[in-house]
């Protein structure tokens, strides 16, 4: 972004006091700001979407916790090799 | 009670109670307002980002800590990063200045400046790279002491002071031909 200046003997006009007043608004400030810092007022398991969201978290925790609680399935033991018996002849 | 005192109380009830912040807001309003339109120029935007700049200072009210500088430095440092986030989709600003804003800078450069000079210092200072325009607007336009300056720009107030002084030189040599 370029900035240029231009100088003149007056310069921009200067806004008065009571234009300046004009624009000052103490409750808009007030209620923006309470606005900003308040908590939302739905509470998130009423907001469909949310409750969906939340459920599919629960869902999936619950089956991620099942599939660790499953007992190992045991290995197949070795099976011994037998040697073949030397054939006669 | 001293004025600094009596700004400190204020900013310890605000602290406390939100609602008590409207003191501040009166007392600084005009003096934000004024900062932001030298920028913005149109009043009504001036006016919105006016409201930001307080509303983001409420909001961060309770990590402010005063280090004996004036809350309106503190401001101003909010105000200044709503007109950077207000001039990020431009290609160019305008700025205008009067004689008598100017007058400051050229004393301290000991120039005398006629009206053709005043044109060449203008397009001086629009060839500074964004920092060290910035520096000469605070302390120039916008009058703030060098400790306020640092606090605006987030440096120490002798580095405030020795960098106005390395821009005024780099200006001082674009107006005044080397012999």
């Amino acid at each position: 972004m370029k900035r240029r200046y231009r100088i003149t003997p007056e310069g921009r006009r200067q806004p008065t006091d009571a234009e300046i007043a004009r624009y000052r608004d103490p409750k808009r400030l007030l209620y923006n700001y309470s606005r900003a810092v308040q908590r939302p007022q739905k509470p998130l398991y009423r907001d469909p979407k949310a409750f969906l969201f939340l459920l599919l978290i629960v869902l999936l925790a619950y089956l991620i916790s099942e599939e660790r609680r499953k007992p190992d399935v045991p290995s197949p033991a070795p099976t011994e090799q037998v040697p073949p018996a030397p054939s006669d002849g | 009670m001293t004025t600094s005192e009596e700004e400190h109380q204020l900013i310890l009830a605000a602290k406390a109670e939100p609602t008590r912040f409207a003191p501040l807001y009166e007392r600084y309003f005009g003096d934000i307002y004024r900062f932001l339109l030298r920028r913005a120029l149109d009043p009504d935007l001036t006016a919105d980002l006016t409201q930001q700049t307080f509303l983001k200072a409420m909001l961060g009210l309770a990590r402010y800590e005063p280090r004996g500088l004036p809350f309106r430095a503190w401001l101003y440092r909010i105000a200044l990063n709503e007109v950077r986030m207000h001039w990020r989709k431009k290609k160019e600003v305008l700025i205008d200045l009067s004689y008598q804003e100017v007058h400051g800078l050229s004393e301290e450069m000991g120039l005398e400046m006629d009206e053709h000079e005043m044109q060449r210092l203008a397009t001086a200072m629009g060839r500074l790279d964004a920092e060290k325009a910035r520096l000469i607007e605070l302390r120039y336009m916008d009058g703030l002491s060098f400790a306020e300056l640092g606090q605006v720009l987030g440096i120490g107030e002798e580095a405030a002071k020795m960098r106005t002084h390395r821009v005024l030189g780099r200006l001082r040599e674009q107006l005044v031909p080397r012999r």
